[in-house]
């Protein structure tokens, strides 16, 4: 699958599709693929408030998946979503590994470009364990997604785990086609007059430039596990420019997630993709397949602690 | 025929600052050009607007007048925590960035030319423009604007000269500059202000709405912004004197355009409760779906 650029909206800061068109200047045509908002079986009220909350270089949210589930999205959004923008890449999310299965059924039968699997979701049958911070659980939904859909599907892999390029091989060999790193990190706000958590939901994930460093190396550390599969990255957390996105290029991302960075200047993606032409072109490269992975490590003397 | 009629509504527009003043109570008034902005937006509109350029998530702020012709908005905040902190630094001349307007406004009926406003604290921005719109391009309305606040109002008070029927004797105290537009105004606060209502709004508001004949009453409709207790007892008020009633909600916000869902609030309506986004689907909403009664 081909994007027209390497600039990828994520899933949940854009709603269904067609949110960001309220704001003049904003174009789909600026992106390669735009991911909906994460959808499970069921609809789902979602949390309560405060669902986000500012914190320092980045925010916090806990919105509950908020969704009208999954044959509400198929008969009703994607109807009315310009597939001649952009592709769209629907978001699955589920609580139980059979709910995946069948939001992927669904999906399967729709007009929708590609899969992209939210492994960051408790498994109810589990004790709530998250399936993505389980390299076999996480490995039994791509698994079940696989058999759903011939659609490429894409797995957004959990920072929340001890070895994200073991979670990403496994996933690679249950069948995924592209990996999603870094899906949010969990944390916590406290209103100290209350005594409370500030987030409806007493933690949230935490996103923006604040995890920019911890994402660029697990996309590195991904890429290297990945290379010999030839399976692409959407590297992603806290990109807000295009010296940001570069880096994740240059650690083996073959495309790049833009999120909070949209809540900062709804127009960042053009001057993002102008950044990186402009990089291009000053540094002789053509394309930017050129850039992938192109990462020269230092000679590594074996630092075991710090 | 247009299938997309949310596209480009909404701006982002650099803008700057052309008066910034303080008041009590940590409250200030900024007033920015942004031409665009003041030529869309509608009384209950809202701003996502950029505190510092080291600060980059947004901060919705209400909108309190605008003039399209002269192309500034303005606006009204008070200071409760890092980034409206760092806005009120921002000097003459300085240009922020603005998203907006963002919302659904509150909605006019013909048949209800009485409009109730009822503003607290800085609630009381959406109500402001509210009037100036109502004196603008509704001239036979004859809107009642009623503001509490328990920190000094942000600007002096004035005896009014528009009677009003019911409201008690020494309760004269108004806003000047809607005094100018000839529109009635009173204030009301715990705080013993010279000339203000010795209680809550929604006590002068009842005063008001009491000595109306029930033929004048069918031609009241309330608006109101302010805090949740505020609004809570407005819509109790409303449902007493069975009269319609929009509220204007304020929740934390992430992108302010309907994308990320994190502003949202639990709406009853007939069919079950919706969680409805305050950024695109409010920030008015209908009273009785968000507090029952």
């Amino acid at each position: 699958m081909d994007f027209a650029t390497p600039l990828v909206l994520l899933s949940g800061c854009v709603g269904f599709g067609e949110e960001y068109t309220r704001v003049a200047g904003f174009s789909h045509h600026e992106v390669g693929a735009v991911c909906l908002k994460g959808t499970t079986l069921q609809p789902r009220l979602g949390n309560p408030a405060h669902r986000v909350f500012e914190t320092p270089a980045g925010m916090l949210n806990a919105i509950g998946l908020q969704n009208p589930g999954a044959r509400y999205v198929v008969d009703k959004i994607l109807p009315t979503l310009d597939f001649s923008e952009t592709r769209f890449i629907a978001n699955l999310s589920g609580s139980t590994v059979e709910e995946y299965y069948q939001v992927a059924r669904i999906f399967d039968n729709s007009p929708i470009d590609a899969l992209e699997i939210n492994i960051s979701c408790p498994n109810v049958k589990q004790g709530g364990v998250q399936f993505g911070n389980d390299p076999e659980m996480s490995a039994r939904v791509v698994e079940v997604c696989r058999k759903a859909t011939n659609k490429p599907i894409i797995t957004k892999l959990s920072p929340n785990q001890t070895d994200i390029a073991h979670n990403a091989r496994r996933c690679i060999e249950a069948g995924t086609d592209g990996l999603a790193v870094i899906n949010t990190l969990t944390g916590m706000a406290i209103d100290i007059e209350a005594r409370t958590p500030v987030i409806g939901n007493n933690q949230g994930g935490l996103s923006g430039p604040a995890i920019k460093p911890i994402a660029l190396l697990k996309t590195h550390q991904v890429y290297q596990m990945c290379k010999p599969y030839k399976v692409p990255i959407i590297g992603q957390g806290g990109i807000t420019t295009a010296n940001d996105a570069i880096e994740f290029l240059i650690a083996g991302a073959s495309g790049v997630g833009i999120g909070t960075a949209l809540f900062y200047n709804p127009l960042v993606c053009a001057s993002i993709n102008a950044g990186i032409v402009e990089y291009l072109q000053r540094h002789k490269l053509t394309n930017v397949s050129e850039l992938i992975g192109s990462l020269q490590l230092h000679e590594a003397s074996a630092a075991p602690c710090g | 025929m247009n299938r997309k009629p949310h596209r480009n509504t909404i701006v982002v527009e650099g803008a700057p600052v052309l008066a910034h003043t303080g008041h009590a109570g940590a409250q200030h008034i900024i007033r920015l050009h942004a031409p665009q902005i003041a030529q869309r937006a509608l009384p209950g509109s809202f701003v996502h607007l950029q505190c510092d350029p080291y600060l980059p998530m947004r901060r919705p702020i209400s909108i309190m007048r605008v003039d399209a012709k002269a192309g500034w908005v303005e606006f009204l905040y008070k200071v409760v925590g890092h980034g409206t902190q760092l806005l009120s630094q921002r000097k003459i001349g300085e240009s922020l960035s603005l998203l907006g307007p963002i919302g659904v406004p509150f909605i006019l009926h013909a048949e209800r030319p009485r409009p109730l406003l009822i503003g607290g604290g800085v609630g009381i921005p959406p109500m402001v423009f509210m009037a100036d719109h109502i004196r603008l391009h509704h001239p036979g309305f004859k809107p009642l604007v009623i503001m509490g606040s328990e920190v000094p109002f942000p600007f002096q008070t004035q005896p009014s000269k528009i009677m009003l029927p019911g409201i008690p004797d020494g309760v004269i105290a108004c806003m000047p500059l809607l005094e100018d537009w000839g529109i009635a105004s009173r204030l009301a606060s715990l705080q013993a202000y010279p000339g203000c209502f010795d209680g809550y709004v929604t006590e002068l508001a009842r005063a008001w709405l009491n000595t109306l004949d029930p033929s004048q009453r069918q031609q009241v409709e309330i608006y109101s912004c302010g805090p949740q207790p505020m609004l809570a007892a407005v819509a109790k008020l409303a449902a007493e004197f069975a009269l319609p009633c929009q509220v204007s909600l304020e929740e934390y916000m992430a992108c302010a355009v309907g994308g990320c869902a994190g502003c949202t609030v639990k709406i009853q309506t007939p069919e079950g409760p919706y969680m409805k986004r305050v950024c695109v689907d409010g920030p008015v909403f209908d009273a009785y779906q968000v507090f029952g009664n």
